[in-house]
């Protein structure tokens, strides 16, 4: 398994800094965080509620795109409005980190029928050590608007059929590949993704292909078990292990 | 302070404060560790646990409800003698009382698992967790079984549906203490598959209804009752033991607001602050006092003038 157990979790306010709309679709909002929350690392989310009212009741899991020392830069969609100067509370880090092989020459991004927010805090990182990054857009994730992203990164749009051009030649580059898939149905979209890679490749090795999960997290910190996922022996909270499993591990 | 929260007797449970979490709520102990200190909370009840191995359910999990949640998880646990071998030295060092729940399976199997705990001396008691469908005369035999196999004192959480109908033949099997409730069970459906999905309800609308039936079995029956069902503040807290409730289980506001379940501690173990003046800032309540982030604000309104 790709995951760690990280440190337990903090719970703490943010301040929204700055708000920059990106694209029509989503904006880029600053939070400036406490010292606490500063090892936050890519891979790790945030779950925020902006009320003290009970409704909405479940906080709501905000991604980072970005990590600087005491800033965090999250993705959140254009329509919600947010008012910089206005503390958040926050639960976090939620999760743990991507971890990468040591020898990693290329890496392979798969967003199918989501936005691939959770995937893109770990380009600034993986830029900064020269490991160059393709982004397929699958489905409804084509929608996605890149402008934004960094120039290194190559992105490439699909069907929803998981076909995209040059697809063998992609495959066949990767060291290790990073998948998010829509949240309501993504066991059997990981699934799918799993047997197209099976198709393409003589064998599908530990560590080569993850899934990013984004359950629901009514707690975040692996005590409600809602979002234990089963794997081939055993089961991983993607709340603690998670988000990022291995799929060879996971049954599909 | 010290409170009895079971029946007297020689093996009757003292807890200093008179909060501790609800089953499912807080994991095995130490999830929270940097949030909740445990030393302010009157007890740790543990997350449900069966003699076998459970999985957790296919589909499903969660559905955000309107003020609240339902929650669908099928009790995934690894088995009491895995738990017991994961979290015996954590527990050890608790320094408050531990209680392990267990679910009402079989019989058999609760008497298996009270066996096991009986020979745990980190393990300082039983909540026995009954199921919605569960009649008065199986109840009293999930009672006699634990007790047959353990000295330990046992908390019975009833069913919201059952809690009227049960409590008194509980009571009367044995029972050390009554909780009052368990989450109730409910449908919602799914926005994304369009399939009605079961499970636990969860949210401060529970609350009315659960402070009812504390005040009404209060009355009924001659053991502790401890309060539970959508206490999400302090004030909601006092209200379960005006009603007569010994002590009170918080449930899903610690998933939302891990810190309210020791402010509700600190609150009902007689340490309500309002602002005293040697308080440490953000002890009591989030925003309360100075921070850095609240500076940097300060700071970020000086630019703009």
């Amino acid at each position: 398994m790709i995951a760690q157990l990280t440190d337990a979790m903090q719970q703490t306010q943010a301040l929204i800094q700055r708000v920059r709309r990106i694209n029509a679709h989503f904006q880029h909002v600053d939070l400036g965080i406490e010292e606490q929350l500063g090892d936050i690392k890519p891979g790790q989310s945030l779950l925020v509620r902006q009320t003290q009212d009970w409704q909405p009741y479940l906080r709501e899991q905000w991604w980072p795109v970005r990590i600087a020392p005491n800033l965090v830069v999250v993705e959140r969609p254009g329509h919600i409005k947010y008012e910089p100067g206005e503390f958040i509370s926050v639960l976090g880090p939620v999760g743990s980190f991507f971890r990468f092989r040591r020898s990693l020459r290329h890496v392979l991004l798969i967003a199918y029928d989501t936005p691939p927010t959770p995937l893109l805090s770990m380009i600034p990182l993986l830029i900064a050590n020269q490991t160059s990054l393709t982004l397929v857009l699958l489905g409804e994730a084509a929608a996605y608007q890149t402008d934004h992203l960094a120039g290194q990164v190559e992105v490439i749009h699909g069907g929803a059929d998981l076909e995209w051009e040059h697809r063998i030649m992609t495959v066949g580059l990767a060291d290790q590949v990073f998948a998010v898939a829509r949240p309501d149905d993504e066991i059997r979209r990981f699934g799918d993704i799993w047997r197209m890679f099976a198709e393409l490749r003589a064998d599908i090795r530990k560590n080569y292909l993850f899934g990013v999960f984004q359950s629901i997290q009514p707690c975040g910190a692996g005590v409600c078990q809602a979002c234990m996922i089963r794997l081939k022996q055993g089961t991983a909270l993607t709340c603690v292990e998670g988000p990022t499993l291995d799929l060879s591990q996971v049954q599909l | 302070m010290t409170i009895e929260i079971t029946r007297t007797g020689k093996d009757s449970l003292f807890i200093d404060t008179p909060v501790m979490p609800a089953a499912g709520t807080f994991g095995y102990g130490d999830a929270y560790r940097n949030i909740v200190r445990v030393e302010k909370l009157g007890a740790v009840i543990t997350n449900p646990v069966t003699y076998q191995p459970w999985h957790p359910a296919n589909g499903t999990r969660v559905i955000p409800l309107d003020a609240g949640v339902l929650v669908h998880t099928g009790l995934p646990n690894p088995g009491i003698s895995k738990v017991l071998s994961q979290y015996r030295t954590m527990w050890s060092r608790m320094p408050v009382p531990v209680i392990m729940h267990i679910v009402a399976t079989t019989p058999d199997q609760v008497a298996r698992c009270a066996s096991r705990i009986e020979a745990e001396e980190v393990v300082t008691g039983i909540e026995l967790g009954l199921n919605d469908d569960t009649g008065s005369q199986s109840a009293q035999d999930f009672v006699k079984a634990v007790l047959r196999n353990t000295q330990k004192p046992l908390m019975v959480r009833l069913p919201m549906q059952d809690a009227y109908e049960l409590a008194e033949p509980v009571a009367q099997a044995g029972a050390g203490a009554l909780v009052v409730t368990a989450p109730p069970r409910g449908t919602a459906r799914d926005p994304y598959s369009g399939r009605l999905v079961p499970g636990r309800v969860y949210g401060p609308l529970i609350r009315p209804i659960a402070l009812r039936m504390v005040g009404h079995l209060a009355r009924r029956v001659d053991i502790p009752i401890i309060g539970a069902g959508g206490i999400h503040s302090p004030q909601d807290a006092r209200d379960f033991i005006e009603a007569g409730a010994r002590a009170v289980q918080i449930d899903s506001v610690t998933w939302i607001e891990p810190k309210m379940l020791e402010i509700i501690a600190r609150d009902l173990g007689g340490l309500t602050v309002t602002r005293a003046s040697d308080a440490l800032a953000d002890e009591w309540y989030l925003g309360m006092g100075e921070s850095t982030l609240a500076r940097r604000r300060e700071s970020m309104r000086a630019e703009d003038d």
